[in-house]
């Protein structure tokens, strides 16, 4: 759109010297389906874990008569023997002096191992069932074009996270748990109805007219705390430095748009931040296919290969692996 | 607690003191409390529907609908209480399920045994019935016809089906369901005293100072009866006893002194024991015996009431089956019988169970003698647990108990003691233990068979709605009781068929093996309350016979059925009730029934409409008739001589039997008695008379100067009177039978007068048979017997190795097809559950709330396990109720009878326990 | 300090005024609720071997798997309708009872213990208490009732009957009585009940126990006999004297 008024001025031109190619919607249903390849993907990993979890409530789905998963999303038995549990609920329960069987630790050891491999807050993008409603909103916000209402900090949800903790501490429950929209959600939808919709309704109104991502983005101590185990996880968004344009189609995708710092991620190889959801949006709808999803030792070890390999080309000014690229281009 | 005892105490006392200064009855005082917005309320007294303890209850109606009940506070029986059953009366009719419209199994409009049930109109049903009917009577004649009826039928109701099938239908093959309750004690009744039912009364429960309960769980299936004995208990806990013999702990013992728990079929041994006692000890009250009583035997080889044949046996089945024809003696059978371990004895008195004769107290002596306390403790003691020593103990204190000089003792049993293999023995046994001690027939002192239903004693037996009975006491076999009955119905001689009809275990039988082939279910649920249900339910289903159901409910027996008929229900229609002390009781009828129902009366005399009299008065064939004054297996025609009484061919039954000259007088309306309650049988019928009290008072005359007297149909209704226990002779009731002081048919002079006339005419023998020709009159005088000890043919064996025993618990009727339709009572007691001893269930591996299979040789069904709660069985033993139709009992039940009653005995089967 | 650094400096500090003030109020609001709904019902009937209402609040991770380890579906998660703490496990008797599976299957199920483990025998458990209102209990009124008593599983211990002249005829009364000691709070009692409104309620002991005062004991119950073990070194101790005894104020105050 941007580009529509200048038609015949030159085509702007990338850092990397390679002219800025807006998305464009493919017209094909494959070319669709390929950029909704990960979103498709992530709907259907959330509304399967809600429909295991409520079969195996109510239609006693098991595998050799053991319950596929019983329980919630807080906490919940896989096939009857591996425990699982929310590390950041069993945390607040810690907080509050309370010892726990050893079960809902190992529980919460697993959960948090397998976040710490595939990325924190993939948590929120593909598991958490907030996120369909957060997602709809940003949408919505999208399509009617509404602006901020109010201005918070993104940093916000690291002040709810700390609050959290020192709120269970204090009244001796879990902070969290006890009013957190995500579990009485989920609980809600397994085990039968409340009014436990109207907070949803709220994060929906709030998100979606009063601050963009609001939830999610800001206030979610959950999400504040798979964040910082983002920090350290192994998938990540890797960063193509040579093909990127700078034509930010993905941070206006991105629900956690901060993350895209292409100068940080041109130095690292990979979006290094933790409050990034390896959502994938980014990735559909790059034009140029520089963000991917990649192991974090690979990247690293690549990127610094291949910075000490620009360096060196630029001492001796071999052509650069960037160069060699836009040649074969 | 104390502090609530003693308002309650202080409440009471106030309501008393002023019923007793102002001179009104208590019903006045608390009537002055009835709020506002029950002023538009009706009462009317009425009965409570359910057991035979006959408690009054008040009922309340408001445009058309019962709002409320309450215990008749003038009641002498209840005193304004109920049980939680009575407490909810006025709950019954109203079950969201209530069959409103005739049922037939149709397909394409057309009836089809494997059709579905469609509404059809009352006529089209009535076509279908009487098609069947008369197919079935045409081919295979009176016996090819039954009604399986009722201890819960009204008086009215037991009399119509009594008369339109013995004089009728010429049939005898109408038999109660009181066939499975009470039929043990009747026979005991007759063959003791030759006249049915106690000589005593309730207030005996007041007057004794010992209550010993045999196979009764009175505190929970005669609970008002329990609660005056636990009144007596509190009140003299020293002097007051109470001895509960039971196979299986249960509420009952939880006020007694002594609990015997013994193993099932042993309490014959138990009272030689006692009677042992008493003749050992010299506490023969041999100025009572000498003077009142004879001694009397009879055959032990008398089968246990299976079928003879193997022919329709499941292949599991056969081994006890064949008991039927042969047994061998175990040990402890052999001492019993004073014969040898190992013999075995063909059962050679099957056919004549009931006879027996009379023998010197010499031999009496040898009879019991066998019976030692070791011998006795030894084969009886119940729970594996106990020490033989304690149990003995026991024993001791039981006989000390009985025989104490100036002790007075009351016995009461039920089910335990009917439904036996030998039931009507172990009748006859309580009444030798206390005519030996002459503690019969006396305030406080006696024998008291507790009945199981509303009427069985008032309908089933006083209206003799059984095979071989017809009115007060009288028997089809007997040609002076025929020829009575024929006078007093008006009927030409030989109308009345003398050859005994089809018990119902028989009819039941008689569908599987194609000899009748028509069956009408009133008031009754014998396809659920039958044991061996597997057979009864293929028989009726997929042979070629017609059933038809009457009933308010869709029921076991209704599903089983071709033809529904949709019934008025108690409050429904008039109606009287007989209870276990003799009470008559009447209502009136306080609401309409719903939909199409109709009133059972109605019904009957309805059918009876469509048959002429040369239908049903022409020769007809019966099967095995032999007797005499009657050509072998024939009913001669009664047609000439009908009509030389006045009656043409072309009259039907309804006019000849029914609606003849002088019940026509009996009209309705009738404002006097009615007093604006309608009458739903009359206004059907429309040609203007009260048919429930020409009934009652048609019936009356049967017994009226003949020891069975009972006062007229408007005395019944009077708002003065709640019930009278018959005799009633010069308007007044007699509590003890017998009795010279109590009893106006007893001889003046005499002390004692066991007048009854049934079998006052034996041989004499010895202990093993009858050695006289002749036959000696005891006229006057009951009959102590010796009966031996006989072990149950199916006793618990390697591969079913549990005793299994069905009965009731408080909160359900029956089969629960009233009470389950109580939303409160199903929510109580929603299903019925497998009692076991938890040492047992561990056994298995089994826990309480565990799903399991109960299985015997002739079925298995499914049920939860609970080894805490009300029952406590010994190791060994288990309990299920039977009023759940999801629990089928009486699958794995054993269809075995007292031979001589035919009473089924569903105490003693054996089964084995799995998990499901 | 040029002006722009000092704005910047002046808004950073105005965010973080700012951020904090939002923080602190929605904790405040936050810790409101958490307080007020943690006492929202501190009597709800919990499932076998639940902790004590406050370390039951705060173990319990609202998984639910209790829920669904009922065979009976008796327990259900306290939703934002309830008048229950969020997302507990609870039960309404009336509706469905515990009927107290002997393996106690929900316990097992408790993967943080606020179901304790300790719990051996469903009947140690202590899930609430039966009470009886003897104002409209059919048994108490003088019907022969009991329905209670007699479906109670454990029967003979947590009720048992006892019997009372009624005074108004000669039939007894039969009283349930429920003994805190053997009750185990399941309610089958109370889904039994065939009143309108049910006269026997399982509640949360504290509601109705009361406690008597430890200087006391029954004289009857309290099995002790006279101890002449003294121990001298004791006695010798000098007694404690109350710091400022009020005797003297009022000796020195008020008229006579």
């Amino acid at each position: 759109m941007a580009n529509s008024d200048s038609i015949n001025d030159q085509p702007k031109m990338g850092p990397n010297g390679k002219p800025v190619r807006p998305f464009v919607m493919p017209d094909s249903i494959s070319g669709k389906l390929n950029v909704w390849k990960y979103l498709i993907l992530r709907r259907f990993v959330q509304i399967s874990t809600l429909v295991l979890f409520f079969g195996s409530a109510h239609w006693a789905w098991n595998y050799n008569e053991l319950p596929i998963i019983s329980g919630n999303l807080s906490s919940s038995m896989l096939f009857g023997f591996i425990p699982l549990a929310d590390p950041f609920a069993v945390l607040q329960i810690l907080a509050t002096q309370q010892s726990l069987l050893t079960e809902v630790l190992i529980g919460a050891l697993i959960v948090l191992a397998f976040y710490f491999i595939v990325g924190g807050r993939v948590w929120c993008s593909w598991v958490c069932p907030v996120n369909l409603i957060s997602d709809l909103a940003g949408k919505i916000r999208k399509k009617l074009n509404i602006q901020n209402a109010m201005q918070l900090s993104r940093k916000f949800r690291y002040i709810m996270l700390a609050l959290t903790l020192v709120l269970s501490a204090i009244t001796g429950v879990a902070a969290f748990e006890w009013i957190s929209p995500i579990s009485i959600f989920h609980r809600e939808i397994i085990f039968g109805l409340g009014s436990g919709w109207a907070i949803l309704l709220g994060i929906f109104i709030f998100d979606a007219f009063i601050l963009k991502d609001g939830w999610c983005g800001h206030l979610c101590p959950l999400g504040a705390f798979y964040s910082i185990v983002g920090k350290f996880s192994f998938l990540r968004i890797s960063f193509d430095t040579p093909t990127c344009t700078h034509c930010v189609e993905c941070t206006k995708v991105c629900p956690e748009p901060q993350v895209l710092d292409l100068k940080l991620a041109s130095s690292k190889g990979y979006i290094s931040a933790g409050e990034c959801t390896n959502c994938g949006r980014c990735i559909g709808v790059c034009p140029e296919n520089t963000l991917q999803f990649d192991l974090k030792l690979w990247m690293t070890q690549n990127n610094q290969q291949h910075l000490q390999a620009e360096e060196a080309s630029r001492n001796s000014n071999n052509p650069t692996e960037t160069d060699l690229r836009r040649k074969a281009a | 607690m104390l502090e609530v005892n003693r308002r309650e105490f202080l409440k009471s006392s106030v309501a008393a003191s002023a019923a007793a200064t102002v001179g009104i009855p208590l019903t006045a005082v608390q009537a002055s409390t009835t709020s506002e917005a029950e002023q538009d309320w009706q009462w009317d007294k009425s009965v409570c529907r359910f057991c035979g303890t006959g408690c009054g209850i008040m009922v309340a109606t408001k445009e058309g609908r019962i709002v409320a009940t309450k215990g008749d506070p003038d009641a002498p029986v209840n005193r304004g209480l109920n049980c939680i059953k009575g407490y909810f009366n006025g709950k019954i009719m109203y079950g969201k399920d209530r069959l409103t419209k005739p049922l037939l199994r149709m397909t394409d409009g057309k009836f089809d045994k494997n059709g579905k049930f469609k509404a059809v109109s009352w006529d089209r049903a009535f076509d279908e019935m009487e098609k069947q009917f008369k197919r079935h009577y045409n081919e295979k004649g009176p016996a090819g016809i039954s009604i399986t009826g009722s201890g819960q039928y009204t008086i009215p109701e037991g009399y119509a089906a009594a008369k339109l099938m013995k004089a009728g239908f010429r049939s005898n093959n109408i038999d109660p369901n009181a066939r499975h309750c009470m039929a043990s004690a009747v026979v005991a009744f007759i063959q003791t005293f030759g006249i049915d039912e106690p000589s005593g009364c309730y207030d005996d429960i007041g007057l004794t100072d010992t209550v010993i309960t045999w196979g009764a769980n009175m505190a929970e299936c005669h609970p008002i009866l329990w609660a005056r004995v636990s009144d007596r208990k509190i009140a003299d806990e020293e002097g007051y006893k109470l001895i509960n013999l039971t196979t299986c702990s249960n509420q009952t013992s939880d006020i007694a002194d002594v609990e015997i728990v013994f193993k099932p079929g042993t309490d014959l041994a138990l009272f030689n024991y006692i009677g042992r006692e008493i003749v050992k000890r010299n506490a023969v009250n041999h100025d009572f015996v000498d003077k009142h009583c004879v001694f009397a035997t009879g055959p032990y080889d008398i089968g246990y009431g299976m079928r003879a044949t193997s022919k329709y046996a499941f292949d599991a089945e056969k081994d006890i089956q064949a008991k039927e024809l042969e047994i061998t003696l175990d040990k402890d059978e052999a001492i019993a019988q004073r014969k040898t371990a190992g013999m075995k004895v063909k059962q050679k008195n099957t056919k004549k169970p009931v006879k027996h004769w009379m023998i010197e107290f010499e031999e009496f002596k040898k009879g019991v003698e066998p019976y030692t306390l070791d011998y006795v403790a030894e084969l009886s003691k119940g729970d594996p647990d106990e020490s033989m020593e304690d149990y003995k103990k026991k024993l001791q204190i039981l006989a000390d108990t009985y025989i104490e000089k100036n002790r007075k003792v009351v016995s009461f049993w039920t089910m335990g003691m009917n439904q036996h293999y030998r039931g009507s023995w172990v009748n006859e046994q309580v009444y030798m233990v206390h005519l030996l001690l002459g503690k019969q027939a006396m305030p406080g002192n006696g024998a008291f068979s507790l009945t199981g239903q509303p009427s069985a004693c008032g309908t089933a037996r006083e209206v003799g709605t059984f095979a071989h009975r017809l009115p007060a006491d009288l028997v089809v076999a007997n040609p002076k009781h025929r020829a009575f009955s024929e006078n007093l119905w008006k009927l030409p001689a030989k109308t009345l068929n003398p050859k005994v009809g089809t018990h119902i275990m028989k009819i039941l039988r008689s569908l599987e093996d194609g000899k009748v082939g028509f069956n009408w279910v009133q008031v009754n649920n014998p396809f659920q309350a039958s044991a061996n249900a597997n057979h009864w339910i293929k028989a009726a289903r997929e042979m070629d016979n017609f059933i038809v159901c009457s009933d308010p409910y869709p029921t076991v027996s209704a599903k089983v059925a071709d033809l529904i008929l949709p019934t008025s229900m108690i409050y429904e229609k008039w109606g009287l009730y007989g209870n276990a002390e003799r009470r008559t009781q009447g209502w009136r009828q306080q609401v309409n029934a719903p939909g199409d129902a109709r009133t059972d009366v109605w019904q009957m005399l309805e059918f009876s409409k469509r048959f002429k009299l040369k239908e049903v008065w022409g020769e007809k064939s019966i099967p095995g008739l032999k007797s005499k004054g009657f050509e072998d297996g024939k009913l001669p025609s009664v047609l000439a001589e009908a009509e030389a009484m006045g009656y043409s061919p072309e009259d039907t039954l309804y006019d000849v039997l029914f609606a003849h000259k002088e019940n026509k007088k009996v009209a309705w309306p009738d404002e006097a008695v009615a007093k604006g309650h309608a009458n739903s049988t009359s206004d059907w019928l429309g040609d203007g008379w009260f048919p429930e009290k020409a009934l009652f008072n048609e019936y009356r005359q049967f017994g009226v100067g003949h020891a069975h007297d009972l006062a007229d149909f408007d005395t019944y209704m009077r708002d003065d009177v709640r019930g009278l226990r018959w005799p009633v002779v010069d308007g007044k009731e007699t509590m003890w039978r017998f009795n010279e002081e109590y009893d106006s048919y007893a001889a003046k002079g005499s002390g004692f007068d066991f007048y009854g006339k049934a079998l006052k005419a034996l041989k004499t023998g010895n202990l093993d048979k009858p050695t006289s020709k002749g036959k000696t009159k005891l006229a006057h005088k009951a009959k102590i017997f010796f009966r031996p000890y006989a072990a149950p043919p199916e006793q618990p064996d390697n591969n079913y190795d549990l005793w299994f025993s069905t009965g009731r618990v408080i909160e359900h009727w029956h089969t629960g097809t009233m009470t389950r339709r109580v939303p409160e009572l199903h929510r109580a007691v929603p299903t019925a559950v497998l009692w076991m001893h938890p040492d047992d269930a561990g056994k298995r591996n089994l826990s309480r709330n565990d799903i399991v299979w109960i299985e015997s040789r002739r079925g298995k069904i499914k049920a939860v396990l609970e080894t805490q709660g009300r029952n406590r069985p010994p190791k060994g033993y288990t309990f299920a109720p039977f009023f759940d139709e999801g629990v089928f009992v009486n699958k794995i039940c054993i269809d075995m009878t007292c031979p001589m009653s035919k009473e089924t005995d569903f105490k003693k089967a054996a089964v084995k326990v799995y998990k499901a | 300090m040029n002006s722009t650094s000092l704005k910047a400096r002046r808004n950073f500090l105005k965010k973080v005024t700012q951020n904090t003030a939002i923080a602190a109020t929605g904790g405040l609001v936050w810790a409101s609720l958490l307080q007020k709904e943690a006492r929202a019902t501190p009597y709800a009937i919990r499932p076998p071997g639940a902790l004590k209402e406050d370390d039951f609040n705060a173990k319990c991770i609202k998984c639910g798997q209790c829920v669904t380890s009922c065979p009976y579906d008796t327990l259900t998660l306290a939703n934002t309708s309830d008048q229950i703490p969020i997302g507990t496990p609870y039960f309404i008797p009336r509706n469905v009872p515990c009927y107290m599976c002997t393996d106690i299957p929900c316990m097992k199920a408790c993967p943080t213990g606020a179901l304790t483990p300790e719990l051996e025998k469903i009947e140690d458990s202590r899930m609430g208490l039966a009470v009886i209102d003897i104002e409209n209990c059919l048994s108490w009124l003088g019907l022969r009732c009991e329905i209670c008593h007699r479906e109670c599983p454990v029967k003979g211990t947590a009720i048992t009957v006892e019997h009372h002249p009624r005074k108004l005829s000669d039939h007894a009364m039969f009283i349930p009585l429920v003994h805190s000691d053997a009750c185990t709070g399941c309610g089958i009692c109370e889904k039994a009940c065939p009143t309108d409104e049910a006269a026997i309620k399982v509640v949360h002991p504290k509601l109705v126990q009361g406690v008597v005062g430890e200087h006391y004991r029954l004289g009857w119950k309290y099995d002790s006999s006279i101890t002449q073990q003294y121990e001298p070194e004791a006695l010798k101790k000098d007694v404690p004297v109350e710091a400022e005894s009020t005797g003297l104020d009022w000796l020195n105050t008020g008229e006579l």
